[in-house]
């Protein structure tokens, strides 16, 4: 690789807008040259490394109408650079949506949560480390992908809808959101427009260089959660090689409802398996209508992986996923 | 803007190629477009002195046959898909192109493969050969062509070229891809695969001009019944006579 200097920081053009106007006025100027950074946890990755270097950057950090936890008519908003600690521990997430406050706790590490924001959780960019090394990949607008290649080290990568690039979604919190069926704010200087958490984020078959729907000068202002999945039956489990500062091998995310012990309605997604969260509908449609049990959890959990097609290291990640689904099920 | 090849950095740190320089797309686009449009305003000055329009009445001509017909329908669709499905990702598009185009091009290899059977052993191949005596045509206002105008062979032969390329190019990218039929090996050289991509590239940018050239002369007012006969498959004998040269191509009568 070139010579790259890391004695200083390369020159990049900072701005603090002080309110969500200029925000987002500035992120319509500056367009792609303006990235965006909340908590900085993604971003301050890709400058000391210096494989992405931007020209400006805007903070948003420190624009209060796009931060905390709010009550609403249908449910609650959380501010996109809500910090997950304070996300983890607020009461009204945690007594309505505990799906989500265990999903921000298990990101990465306390320090990482304290100033890492539930909108860069949410927009990080992809972990495969071929690509973080700064190499030419598919995602990186080159012709190849490294990591499923016949030396290509893809343990940690994608089992379903790999088309080319076969990273995976590296955020916990994303399959939280849409097994919660939130939807996402996203505000541009020429208006807002609502996206289902589902529909969020985008896969390489349809766009190869980015992982959501954000277009040029658009911001994730905020996540809504409605009320319809508050307080159902939740489980969220992520397995990782270590229990912090680390990227799930695999994560799940469950909201069921039960009614006299049978099982009205759910949604069900695991993350870290695709580019993607995976929502697991064939999975929710067995369970549907059934009683919830051990044997129910048994008898289905193999529908999760149907599908499924393993790299060179990542067959483990098969069995691990239908387990999670386990026991997610069983509760 | 400026450049026509891009270069990427291997795993190695070498520079090599990775593509063509998609700029060249909009400048395709435009050139393609100021030129069709200068030969339009250019025919409109000169439609007053134009021969009176043969008719399409009368006594009919076969000049394609249904299956020739269809074979030109399946690859207009296939590279009109192919071209839409490249320029996508391009243009920022979010579609899930690639399984729309590596099945497409499949499609389109069948049906080149078929035609090129076809036409060397039951057409009359000699038809569409490009001679020395075909180049003063367009100079000559006496000089009638047979079957092909001077314009037609020279159409057919670029596109021959230059959808050779871009399947020849194309086989070899998708044999870099997952498909149900095998996994990719990523065993290309870097260099190599860099390469086909900027051929696969010079060759669609090259055919985009030739489909859109194609597709204006094809409704031109005064082509309009060669578009017509490959859809119903004639032509009138007054059209025959007034544009081909009858000794030299004498079609059986339309049904």
């Amino acid at each position: 690789m070139p010579a790259t200097s890391h004695d200083v920081m390369p020159d990049i053009e900072l701005y603090q807008p002080a309110d969500e106007e200029n925000a987002l006025e500035l992120a319509n100027t500056l367009g792609n040259d303006g990235w965006i950074v909340g908590g900085g946890q993604d971003t301050y990755g890709w400058l000391k490394d210096r494989n992405k270097s931007p020209a400006a950057m805007i903070e948003i950090a420190q624009i209060d109408a796009w931060k905390g936890v709010k009550e609403t008519a249908d449910g609650i908003e959380i501010g996109a650079v809500t910090t997950l600690t304070d996300i983890a521990n607020n009461p009204l997430v945690q007594a309505k949506f505990g799906l989500l406050a265990t999903a921000a706790s298990k990101v990465a590490s306390p320090q990482i949560r304290n100033v890492g924001t539930l909108g860069g959780n949410l927009n990080q960019d992809a972990r495969c480390w071929y690509y973080r090394r700064g190499l030419d990949c598919y995602r990186a607008g080159g012709n190849i992908c490294y990591a499923d290649s016949p030396e290509g080290l893809n343990r940690e990568h994608a089992i379903f809808g790999a088309s080319r690039c076969v990273a995976v979604t590296p955020s916990d919190t994303a399959p939280a959101l849409v097994a919660l069926d939130a939807t996402m704010v996203v505000a541009s200087a020429s208006g807002e427009r609502l996206i289902p958490a589902q529909d969020f984020f985008v896969g390489p078959d349809r766009d190869i260089v980015n992982m959501t729907v954000l277009n040029e000068g658009e911001i994730l202002t905020a996540v809504r959660l409605p009320n319809e999945w508050a307080n159902a039956e939740f489980y969220f489990e992520k397995v990782a090689d270590r229990n912090v500062w680390d990227f799930a091998l695999v994560n799940v995310a469950a909201a069921i409802k039960v009614s006299g012990g049978s099982i009205s309605d759910a949604r069900i997604v695991c993350g870290a398996v695709e580019c993607t969260p995976r929502r697991l509908e064939a999975v929710e449609n067995a369970i549907r209508g059934q009683q919830r049990s051990e044997q129910l959890a048994n008898d289905v959990a193999a529908i999760a992986t149907e599908g499924a097609e393993p790299l060179n290291y990542n067959n483990f990640k098969v069995p691990l996923m239908e387990n999670l689904v386990k026991r997610a099920i069983r509760g | 803007m400026g450049e026509i090849v891009r270069y990427k950095r291997d795993v190695w740190g070498e520079e090599v190629i990775l593509g063509v320089s998609w700029d060249l797309l909009w400048v395709v686009a435009v050139a393609v477009l100021v030129l069709l449009a200068a030969h339009a305003i250019i025919m409109a000055a000169l439609a007053n002195k134009k021969m009176d329009k043969p008719s399409s009445e009368g006594r009919r001509v076969l000049r394609h046959e249904t299956i020739d017909r269809l074979f030109h329908w399946i690859m207009a669709a296939s590279i009109l898909t192919l071209i839409a499905t490249g320029v996508a990702p391009i243009l920022g598009l979010r579609i899930a192109w690639l399984n729309i185009h590596w099945i497409t091009g499949l499609l389109l290899t069948f049906v080149v493969v078929f035609h090129i059977i076809r036409s060397l052993f039951w057409q009359d191949f000699k038809s569409m050969i490009l001679g020395p005596k075909d180049f003063g045509e367009p100079f000559d206002s006496t000089q009638k062509p047979g079957k092909y105008t001077f314009e037609q062979k020279g159409m057919h032969w670029a596109v021959t070229v230059v959808v050779l390329a871009v399947i020849v190019t194309g086989i070899l990218l998708f044999l870099q891809i997952d498909t149900p039929f095998w996994e990719r090996s990523n065993s290309m050289a870097e260099n190599t695969l860099g390469l086909t991509f900027l051929l696969h590239g010079l060759s669609t940018l090259a055919l985009v001009a030739l489909a859109a050239t194609h597709i204006y002369f094809a409704l031109r007012p005064e082509k309009l019944f060669y578009t017509r006969s490959m859809v119903s498959g004639w032509i009138s004998e007054d059209e025959m006579a007034a544009n081909h040269d009858t000794s030299l191509w004498s079609p059986k009568e339309a049904d």
